[in-house]
């Protein structure tokens, strides 16, 4: 596939989590600094009937650029994005979101290891992903396969995750991750996100 | 699985079968495969072994790849819209026509059929319900649905405002839920291939939604010419969430019904 721009550098920093997760996004968007270099990709859980709009409740936090990206936008550098319910996100290798709304992994969709497998294969390096809270196996498989792809990859502490199951299940299936502990959690976060 | 993995398979589909997936978006089409893979326990090369050794096997595959995702009444509030915003507009045609593209099982015929018998126009209007797939077509001409999906799309349809009771529009046989024979009436169940095959028909009201998703870019805009032809003037295109006309050259010739459920009406 041709690449939506030829020209400049992407990178992604990929955010996953489920139950327990919502406030570390929260403080992890006032961590976030004009310009990002990057683009910064959150999938969390919701429900079909979710109608919150993420970067309308999250529009105090940061300037930078948020959204709900539709199918076929290009994905850019110094911009947030929000997995869509119902939808999975997937990365394309032409620099493009694509949309998939096949079965839901681990009674989840959006689901984190579409995105995380899709960006994993996609070509676009990936500067970071972080798995979080949630109390279900989604994300394992994908954080794996970043990892085994040579990406930087960051789990929470199980124990001091509000749902321990998800990191639990990231860490018993790859022993490549990066443990983000209480006492470095927001300093590490803060020094991907510049 | 591996995007070069993907063009072998692509290739090999082709040669056995004569279906052609390179129109279809990649990053979807390797999620399926993929998870293909994983449910059968299976290796890229074994697959293609198997593909190629009998006829059923590769079909299999096929409909596997493409089959969607659907239910009754799926979008609440595109269907609160699509009663108050279009229907007003339709209620003076003598006759009407209707095509839900890419219909999977028919959840969304029916939906449209309860809607239209609710609003009193059922009667003269005809829906054509189309895929790709005959399995899926099967099963929507059936009108069979399993009990745990009818109580789904029972909330679905009381949040899109539904007037009676879902279970007014079907009967419990065998621990099954039964389409009844008056909405069926009004629906053709017919193979179409947005790919491929070309207009068969002029409607007032075309819904595709979910479905452009896994196409690429270039066959895409194919398609969306393919639908602006079959639409008649003034007549309303229907897309999932988060499509939009975006990128699709077709942009001018649609005035919005409505941005966020992605409702459009053809006005040149």
């Amino acid at each position: 596939m041709k690449a939506a721009k030829e020209n400049g550098s992407l990178s992604l920093v990929l955010v996953g989590g489920s139950s327990g997760s919502f406030t570390i996004f929260e403080e992890m968007l006032k961590l976030v600094k004009n310009p990002l270099s990057f683009a910064l990709i959150f999938v969390l859980h919701r429900g079909k009937s979710s109608t919150a709009a993420l970067p309308e409740l999250f529009k105090k936090k940061t300037n930078v650029f948020m959204n709900e990206p539709f199918h076929l936008d290009p994905i850019e550098a110094n911009s947030i994005y929000f997995a869509y319910p119902d939808y999975h996100l997937l990365i394309g290798s032409d620099r493009r979101f694509y949309y998939d709304c096949s079965d839901k992994d681990f009674f989840s969709r959006p689901s984190i290891d579409a995105t995380f497998v899709s960006a994993a294969v996609s070509g676009i390096p990936v500067k970071a992903a972080m798995l979080f809270s949630g109390s279900s196996a989604d994300g394992a498989f994908g954080m794996k396969t970043l990892a085994e792809k040579g990406f930087p990859t960051y789990v929470q502490q199980p124990a001091e995750a509000e749902f321990s199951r998800m990191p639990a299940e990231a860490l018993a299936a790859c022993d490549k991750h990066q443990i983000l502990a209480d006492g470095n959690l927001f300093s590490v976060i803060n020094d991907i996100l510049q | 699985m591996e995007y070069t993995e993907l063009e072998i398979l692509i290739t090999r589909i082709r040669e056995i079968s004569g279906f052609d997936f390179s129109g279809y978006a990649r990053p979807s089409l390797l999620r399926r495969a993929s998870r293909y893979l994983t449910n059968h326990k299976m290796t890229l090369d074994a697959l293609l072994v198997h593909i190629g050794k009998d006829g059923r096997a590769v079909y299999d595959l096929i409909q596997d790849l493409t089959v969607n995702y659907s239910e009754m009444f799926r979008d609440a509030d595109f269907f609160v819209k699509v009663r108050t915003a279009v229907f007003p507009y339709l209620e003076s045609y003598p006759t009407l026509r209707f095509w839900v593209a890419g219909c999977a099982s028919g959840e969304e015929a029916y939906s449209l059929a309860i809607f239209l018998k609710e609003a009193g126009f059922l009667g003269r209007s005809l829906i054509y319900a189309t895929d790709l797939s005959n399995k899926a077509l099967t099963a929507g001409r059936e009108g069979v649905f399993t009990l745990g999906n009818a109580r789904t799309f029972s909330e679905n349809y009381l949040a899109a405002g539904g007037r009676h009771s879902l279970s007014d529009y079907y009967h419990v046989a065998y621990n099954k839920a039964v389409i009844v024979p008056e909405l069926r009436r009004n629906i053709v169940f017919s193979m179409h291939d947005l790919t491929g095959d070309g207009v068969f028909n002029e409607f007032q009201f075309i819904s595709c939604r979910n479905v452009m998703i896994y196409f690429t870019l270039e066959l895409r805009r194919k398609v969306f010419r393919l639908l602006y032809d079959s639409l008649s003037m003034l007549g309303f295109l229907c897309l999932g969430k988060r499509e939009t006309l975006r990128y699709s050259g077709l942009e001018e010739n649609f005035k919005v019904i409505d941005s966020a459920l992605n409702i459009y009406q053809k006005i040149r």
